[in-house]
């Protein structure tokens, strides 16, 4: 199939679809590819390094002409639209819901188009999920242009000028924006706190190291394919209340709340920012959507009673090679998908090409039929499993009875028993409770150990063999006697010789080291 | 020597048994447990050779026979063929309680009445266990040696054919007890041996390879009942209780790898898993070409990087007689500065602690061996983790997939990790017979080979 990698127009954006690396890769599928003059030049990937790769670099107008498959970041403006011919096909963010008039336009012009925001949330998925890579890198880079932005070390430190505490972070919505941000605040040497609505995530948070704010309510904030959904009213202000708390003690506020389809969710109303000390950051990374604090001005550095707030709207254009080189990624495992064997090939009944399809021959296939499901738990987290795990031989009920059966069974030996077999039965009692309460404790690296060892006092059954025979008169009892000794012997030397073998060879640093001191 | 002095020197040996389980316990204290355990039975041993006068100088030769024996044994066997040692020697137990069982009725006893009845009860159960014990360790040994199939064999209705020689043994019972003469009394017995042992037999032949941990303690425990119901039949209160407290040490064990397999102890001895050789898996049948395939130097280039590395082994490991390469890799990440964990399933192996067993024996320290409980939470933070010869204790589906037949099974989560590489010899399945979309997974490397060569092809790579 013929490709076309084209430059992205977008304001400030310095991103591009497609790296040599994966244009290389490409072509090496059997693609050919063509790459608009200057495609790479913002991310550093030359028109020399594409054409090295295999790649023919031509003019703007024959990069959106020539291609079957017309691949870039942002979704087409006006003149980019006009430039595509009828009939082609098109990857490229889309946003659907808030781009009604581009959906009519690909439609009118018949174009194949795909949405890489419409990845479905599937384990299969994942590896195309442009969102996830891409806010992943924006959760990275929210953190250091806050501590750019904020006068101190984030790391506390002792030293011979005096002392300077951790700097307090505080992150609202742990996706992957949040976690991201999580994981680097915490490596620069912060104190993380973290607001999330949707309560399993809170494992998450608690791995990388984080603490897990919670507030009193009854409404989970979980909504449709793992994002979170739109909260009521008295849960908002329980929200509020809880950041006006933490505000007088947090340096660097992160906000990544979005919800999808929807303006952000107001988070920090100006009451909010001004409990903040002055000095503090706020990254609000939902500033593309409106925001998530009420004084965030998109794309400006905002200064609110020595507030800094930054409302960054492409911030993963930041970090322009590596969002291109994850773009890039996630952007040919569609493309294997959609084009098995070099040809493309509309599979409706593929969920992922079902979902991200947009437009085609003239119709719109926008909102898909069947969402599927998210897999829970993403990218495996055992908490929210669905299968529970059982707890053998264990249910209330059946141990009762067991209790109730060995209880009846010793009434009845006290009944009939005479009172030499109850004297046994009570140390035989007795040895099993023991047995039952000093074994429990055992660490599981000694199992065989413990197996090899109870193997050994269990020839005490030697003791009987030895008592038969050194007692007896008949020459059978004696020989059967002599053999139970016998055999019993091999288990007592073989199990105690084989237990010390092993723990021999049991040590710890700590013994290894003074082995050798 | 008094008999109530040889009761008192029974007591301080029962207790120092006592000691010697609590001292396995842990690693700082089983030397000392081990040690509490010979002199018990030393003192036990002696004293029973003080209370009686008889043909001392033959038992004695029969003991030294035994030690030398067991010396042999226990000093020639490598250690990843522990598991077939710890089998047999459980059914040298059952063996000795069959032959004790017949010699005590033998000899005879001059009680009446129910006491007499009582002392044939005892006996014809002690050989009953006994038998158990000794067929079945014997059946487990051949499976764990490879000697028979590690297949589990179900006859078709076996539970019924379980229950009819239970019934069997009853009948066999009561018709002992009521006899009249010693030799018809002897007939019955020689019934019961026979049903007990091909009981012995079925039950264990009826479990598959994967289920040998569970079986192994659960024979450890028979052999404890063996042992204490010889005790009632000769009326001695240190086989009492030294037979109760490997009775239910073996239990415990049972138990505790029957909860590592999310399985009632019944389903294990009743119900084998289904082998469905792949169905039930994750719907979609995929082949090596859908998994990313690495090799030595890539793996090597993998470790090279990461701050913090788990390996989690599996029987492959001790197949492969991998566990020396895999210490001298240990070895060589950690004096690189790497943190290295190892990651162990209570049911990876054919015994309960079998791979703890064999790191230490390769020189692993304890200390950097964890459980599955204690390292499933920092997996997410390991860099690699190696997966060597393992599968069905790091299968996803167990978790995600209700329809999986392992599902429930709790599992060594490594795919929380950043990278996951698996050394494996080929795509097969493990000893459940389910399919792993762990192989499949975005984060996942396999790398194909037997797991001692490959080991060494990183170390090489390394250098």
């Amino acid at each position: 199939m013929k490709l076309g990698v084209v430059r992205e127009t977008f304001e400030g954006e310095r991103r591009v679809i497609a790296t040599p690396e994966v244009v290389e890769k490409w072509v090496a599928a059997g693609h050919e590819v063509l790459v608009e003059q200057g495609a790479g030049d913002r991310c550093s990937a030359s028109d020399a390094a594409y054409e090295a790769a295999g790649a023919k670099v031509v003019e703007t107008a024959t990069a959106w002409t020539e291609p079957e498959l017309v691949l870039k970041v942002h979704a087409p403006n006006d003149t980019e639209i006009d430039r595509l011919p009828e009939g082609r096909a098109l990857i490229s963010l889309v946003y659907p819901a808030q781009n009604s008039e581009l959906i009519r336009r690909l439609e009118a012009k018949r174009i194949t188009s795909f949405a890489l925001d419409c990845v479905p949330r599937i384990t299969r998925a994942q590896p195309m999920d442009v969102l996830s890579s891409q806010t992943g890198i924006a959760g990275y880079r929210a953190v250091l242009n806050g501590a750019q932005h904020y006068g101190r070390y984030f790391k506390g430190q002792i030293t011979a000028a005096g002392r300077t505490p951790p700097a307090n972070v505080l992150i609202i919505g742990a996706g992957v924006a949040g976690l991201a941000a999580i994981a680097t605040a915490r490596d620069l040497g912060a104190q993380v706190k973290v607001f999330d609505v949707r309560p399993p995530v809170k494992e998450e948070v608690e791995s990388l190291g984080a603490t897990f704010l919670e507030i009193e309510s009854e409404e989970s904030g979980e909504g449709v394919g793992g994002y979170a959904k739109e909260m009521g009213k008295k849960s908002q202000d329980a929200q509020h209340e809880l950041f006006r708390k933490e505000a007088a003690n947090t340096d660097l506020v992160i906000t990544t709340a979005l919800i999808p389809g929807k303006p952000a969710p107001l988070l920090l109303p100006k009451e909010v920012v001004e409990a903040l000390k002055p000095g503090s950051v706020i990254v609000d990374l939902a500033a593309r959507a409106g925001g998530n604090c009420e004084l965030t001005q998109p794309g400006e550095v905002v200064d609110h009673q020595g507030v800094t707030i930054l409302g960054p709207t492409l911030i993963e254009s930041e970090l322009p090679r590596q969002a291109s080189d994850f773009l890039g990624q996630n952007v040919t495992r569609f493309l294997t998908l959609l084009s098995p064997e070099g040809e493309m090939n509309v599979d409706l009944e593929d969920d992922i090409i079902r979902c991200m399809l947009i437009t085609r021959e003239g119709k719109t296939h926008w909102p898909p039929e069947n969402i599927p499901q998210p897999d829970k738990p993403k990218s495996g987290t055992a908490a929210a499993a669905p299968v529970t795990v059982n707890e053998p031989e264990d249910s209330g009920v059946g141990k009762y009875m067991f209790a109730a059966a060995i209880l009846g069974l010793t009434l009845l030996v006290g009944a009939k028993a005479p009172k030499d077999f109850i004297e046994h039965y009570t140390v035989f009692v007795l040895a099993c409770v023991i047995g039952y309460n000093v074994v429990w404790g055992v660490t599981h690296s000694l199992h065989t150990p413990l197996m090899a060892v109870t193997n050994a006092i269990s020839g005490i059954i030697v003791l009987g063999g030895i008592l038969l025979a050194l007692t007896t008169v008949s020459k059978a009892v004696l020989w059967l006697s002599l053999a139970a000794v016998l055999v019993a012997s091999i288990n007592v030397f073989g199990g105690f010789l084989v237990t010390h073998r092993m723990l021999k060879m049991f040590r710890s640093d700590k013994d290894r080291k003074g082995g050798k001191a | 020597m008094t008999e109530q002095m040889a009761h008192i020197v029974y007591l301080i040996a029962g207790v120092l048994f006592i000691f010697s389980l609590a001292g396995l316990a842990k690693q700082e204290t089983a030397r000392t447990g081990n040690f509490c355990g010979i002199i018990g039975m030393a003192i036990a041993i002696l004293v029973a050779m003080a209370m009686a006068s008889g043909l001392h100088s033959l038992v004695y030769a029969a003991i030294a026979l035994g030690a030398v024996l067991g010396a042999i044994v226990a000093s020639r066997v490598a250690m990843d063929k522990m598991p077939e040692l710890v089998a047999i020697l459980h059914s040298f137990v059952g063996l000795a309680a069959v032959l004790v069982g017949f010699a005590q009725f033998l000899k005879g006893d001059n009680s009446e009445g129910v006491e007499h009845l009582i002392h044939q009860i005892e006996t014809y159960v002690a050989i009953a266990i006994g038998a158990i014990t000794f067929t079945g360790s014997i059946i487990a040994w051949g499976k764990l040696s490879a000697t028979l199939s590690g297949k589990a064999l179900t006859l078709p209705g076996r539970n019924l054919i379980n229950l009819g020689m239970l019934v069997a043994l009853v009948y066999c019972g009561v018709n002992f007890c009521q006899a009249d003469t010693q030799a018809d009394q002897l007939q019955w017995l020689y019934w019961n041996t026979a049903v007990a042992c091909v009981l012995g037999v079925h039950l264990i032949v009826a479990i598959g390879g994967a289920d040998m941990p569970v079986v192994v303690s659960m024979l450890n425990s028979y052999s404890g009942w063996a042992a204490a119901s010889a005790g009632f039949m000769l009326s001695n209160n240190l086989l009492i209780i030294t037979g109760a407290l490997v009775g239910s040490s073996g239990a415990i064990l049972s138990y505790i790898m029957c909860r590592g397999m999310n399985r009632s102890f019944a389903n294990v001895i009743f119900g084998g898993i289904a082998s469905t050789g792949g169905g039930g898996g994750s719907g979609e049948s995929k082949g090596v070409e859908d998994c990313q395939v690495v090799q030595a130097v890539q793996v090597a280039d993998l470790l090279r990087q990461a701050r913090k590395v788990a390996i989690v082994p599996g029987y492959g490991m001790a197949v492969a007689r991998a566990q020396h390469g895999v210490s001298r890799l240990t070895q060589k990440l950690r004096d690189e500065d790497t943190e290295v964990y190892f990651g162990i399933h209570e049911v990876a192996g054919r015994l309960p602690g079998h791979m703890n067993v064999l790191l230490a024996e390769a020189d692993v320290p304890y200390d950097i061996v964890l459980g599955r409980e204690e390292i499933n939470p920092d997996l997410a933070e390991m860099d690699v983790v190696l997966v060597i010869g393992a599968n069905d204790i790091v299968n996803p589906d167990a978790l995600e997939n209700p329809e999986s037949p392992i599902a429930g099974m709790p599992q060594v989560e490594v795919w929380q990790s950043k990278t996951v590489v698996v050394f494996k010899r080929g795509m097969a399945t493990g000893y459940a017979g389910v399919a792993n979309p762990l192989f499949f997974k975005e984060n996942t490397r396999m790398c194909f080979g037997d797991a001692s060569d490959v080991v060494e092809e990183v170390l090489g790579a390394l250098d």
